[in-house]
């Protein structure tokens, strides 16, 4: 079975590195513009350039690294995941675009419309990453106030109704609790395309039920292995109850250098800057189960423990979310700790991994070229090579 | 009011349009993939680029792509022109509009527009899933830019509304601040007038409709909102070298639209006014149906007749045209090296 290697698109700006937490000083999100590109400054005045085309420099990055593929999440403080797609359409080939976006926000009819869309503009490369939301003020914030539960019954029915629309013959019709649907359906022009594969993300029990219907792959944030395994089964559980077999995805951070020290030393430098964590409260805030299961995992990161506190088990660190905004759990190690790591991962059957580092340009040709070419497969993982 | 010039862009029903082949001996290196509709479609916006456009109009057709995929990849593509965006209010919740128009908007340096069509027909409306009739629909309207104003200019931003609901939202730096897109819209109702009177930055006509008391209706109505929109009219141009040459050519798009000789309309030789631009079957050569947007009055004369309509519009109080042409490409750039030079002192020295 082929794994599918994908890197992230950072829509939350990138720092020039973990050193600099929460200084994503690269898209024009930092306050202070002094140091900043795209836009940068020429002259005294902005370069003309936007986070657009440092989006443009990682895809291209990425898809001649060794991914498949990016991420492009969705959060309150980032770039839109559909914008980015549908400008940087034209200007990869090969590259595949994992849309994350909450069903609420579109109907699902135009999501149709605006997917097939862009399979059309791209070749057939969207991917989705259907989220349902981390509740609490975030949700409100988007204007949604649907309750936990009540967003995996919407998105179950949200993606229904676009395949409904999608995959329509003849004039589709629909009359459920959040959608109503007449006579709809694609124009010759969209139809025919290729649905999106759907990377499905939660977990909660609720998530767990809507992805069995609805997933290809399962995405879940990196755990200690031990934990992710045991959410695994639950998830093979719950799927061989409704006669499914699930596949895999995690999504993570990983940290590699030459040398394991190395790797540290980039940790320990950015642990040591006084700061705030990078992880905007917001994010954490909410009712997300999954979100709430990598914070107890990790502990609440304190400055005082030290870095070192947040290695769960080798080369598996819990304190990524301070230095940079995003989850806790990633790799830090030498190139064929982290390989073997990710050869681990494998052999507990993960099938496709979201990898991301920062900065995302210069990492992307980083991991792809050092530590894609030592991956040996899920074999030598269960072996637990070194 | 300094004049602008829109290009309607083509609606994309099409996949890709299959290339005659050529003779035997004529060596061919065409690329194998005919040009898909993105690739048309950027090719015509590069043409509204290059010929010095104000902008591109991407239309809401159900048969077409999407508009803001649309968009989205034109705004890439340019670097002058503003494009616009036409959708209804219910695609998506105002908050994600606005959004991923502030995205579009740092992307491209504020110059991407929205069209909200308020109007669609009942049944198009229920196979894109949205059922609200009559009136309601502008009360949603009204509400859809309300909070996707709100959001995008206020931090902390609670609305609570009969469709829409938020607590303490607002874009963040640095999506926050960036210009709001300009809001067109159109429609002669009472309810239609006081959306724009309200929201409206551009208010926009056909060349069919009662243009002065309509902009006299909404005149008034800003009288209350202490806002005026400016005001806009859809233009189907055919503009040649002279009057014959444009009637040879107005008659040629006819028959190819499946037109009768006999039944051909003349054009007026006083206004161009001409009332054929959408009037016929519209089959023809269009396989695929007809050529949505290409509304019925336009105008079809000489460069120097068509200026001069167009002059007789803006002293009317309308200033901003969504020029439709066919073909697109050749027209475009037809327009911009005979037509808009024509018009360069109104441009260039608009009170
Ligand atoms: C890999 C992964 C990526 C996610 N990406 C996003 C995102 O881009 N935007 C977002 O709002 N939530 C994102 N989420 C969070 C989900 O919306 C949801 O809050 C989370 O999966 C928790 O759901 P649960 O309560 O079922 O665990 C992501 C979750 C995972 C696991």
């Amino acid at each position: 079975m082929p794994v599918d290697f994908y890197w992230r698109m950072a829509m939350e700006g990138d720092q020039p590195s973990l050193r600099r937490k929460g200084a994503a000083s690269r898209g024009g999100f930092a306050k202070d513009a002094t140091g900043g590109l795209a836009p940068g400054t020429r002259e005294g005045g902005p370069d003309g350039y936007s986070h657009l085309d440092y989006l443009a420099e990682v895809a291209r990055a990425t898809e001649t690294s060794g991914f498949v593929g990016a991420l492009l999440p969705s959060f309150p403080h980032t770039d839109d995941p559909w914008a980015a797609a549908a400008a940087l359409a034209g200007e990869t080939s090969v590259y595949r675009f994992m849309v994350a976006f909450q069903p609420g926000f579109l109907h699902p009819v135009q999501a149709a419309r605006m997917t097939a869309s862009l399979q059309v503009a791209t070749g057939g490369r969207v991917v989705y990453n259907i989220i349902s939301g981390g509740g609490g003020p975030q949700q409100l914030w988007w204007g949604d106030k649907v309750d936990h539960d009540d967003r995996y019954t919407r998105t179950s029915e949200f993606l229904d109704v676009l395949k409904g629309v999608w995959y329509a013959d003849r004039p589709y019709d629909h009359e459920g609790r959040f959608y109503r649907v007449e006579g709809g359906g694609l124009p010759p022009s969209l139809s025919g395309q290729p649905f999106p594969e759907i990377f499905f993300s939660g977990s909660s029990k609720a998530a767990i039920v809507a992805a069995g219907r609805h997933a290809d792959h399962y995405l879940s944030w990196l755990e200690p292995l031990p934990s992710l395994a045991a959410k695994f089964d639950q998830v093979r559980e719950h799927c061989a109850g409704i006669g499914r077999v699930p596949r895999f995805a995690v999504r993570l951070d990983v940290l590699a250098r030459e040398t394991e020290q190395e790797a540290w030393e980039e940790i320990r430098r950015g642990w040591a800057r006084p700061g705030p964590a990078a992880t905007p409260a917001f994010v954490g805030l909410g009712d997300s189960v999954g979100w709430r299961r990598g914070q107890d995992l990790a502990g609440e990161g304190n400055e005082d423990d030290g870095h070192r506190a947040l290695e769960v088990s080798p080369n598996v660190w819990g304190g990524f979310h301070v230095l940079r905004a995003g989850p806790a759990f990633g790799l830090v190690g030498d190139y064929r700790q982290v390989a073997a790591r990710l050869d681990e991962l494998i052999g507990l059957g993960v099938e496709a991994f979201v990898l991301g580092g920062v900065p995302h340009l210069e990492e992307a040709y980083h991991v792809g070229e050092r530590v894609l070419p030592l991956l040996r497969g899920g074999a030598a993982g269960r072996g637990g090579g070194s | 009011m300094t004049p602008e010039f829109h290009l309607t862009l083509p609606v994309e029903r099409r996949r890709a349009a299959a290339l005659p082949p050529l003779p035997d001996f004529v060596t061919d290196l065409r690329p194998s993939d005919a040009a898909g509709p993105y690739e048309r479609l950027a090719r015509v916006g590069r043409a509204a680029e290059l010929a010095g456009l104000d902008g591109v109009l991407a239309p809401f057709d159900p048969a077409g792509q999407d508009p803001l995929v649309v968009a989205g990849g034109l705004l890439r593509g340019s670097r002058h022109t503003r494009v616009t965006a036409e959708f209804h209010p219910g695609i998506a919740t105002p908050v994600y509009a606005a959004k991923l128009s502030a995205s579009l908007q740092r992307f491209s340096g504020d110059r991407f527009d929205w069209r909200l069509t308020v109007d669609l027909d009942p049944q198009t409306a229920r196979a894109q899933g949205d059922f609200l009739e009559g009136a309601e629909r502008y009360a949603r309207a009204e509400e859809f830019l309300t909070v996707a104003k709100g959001v995008w200019s206020q931090e902390d931003y609670d609305f609570q509304g009969s469709f829409y609901e938020v607590l303490g939202g607002g874009l963040l730096f640095p999506l926050s601040g960036r210009a709001f897109p300009r809001v067109q819209l159109s429609g002669l109702s009472a309810e239609a007038l006081a959306l724009s009177a309200r929201h409206g930055d551009v208010h926009v006509f056909g060349l069919d409709d009662d243009l002065d008391s309509g902009i006299a209706a909404l005149r008034e109505l800003s009288l209350e909102t202490g806002r005026e929109p400016v005001y806009g009219l859809r233009l189907p141009v055919l503009a040649r070298e002279d009057d014959i040459e444009a009637r040879r050519d107005a008659l040629r798009l006819w028959i190819r639209r499946g037109g009768a000789r006999e039944a051909f309309p003349e054009p007026d030789p006083c206004t161009a006014l001409w009332p054929g631009f959408g009037t016929v079957g519209l089959t023809g050569s269009h396989e695929d149906g007809p050529a949505a947007g290409f509304h019925e009055p336009g105008l079809v004369g000489s460069y120097g007749r068509v200026a001069d309509a167009v002059r007789g519009h803006l002293d009317r109080g309308v200033s901003v045209f969504f020029l439709e042409v066919e073909p697109h490409l050749e027209e475009t750039y037809r327009l911009g090296e005979h037509l808009l030079p024509l018009l360069a002192k109104e441009k260039h020295h608009a009170g």
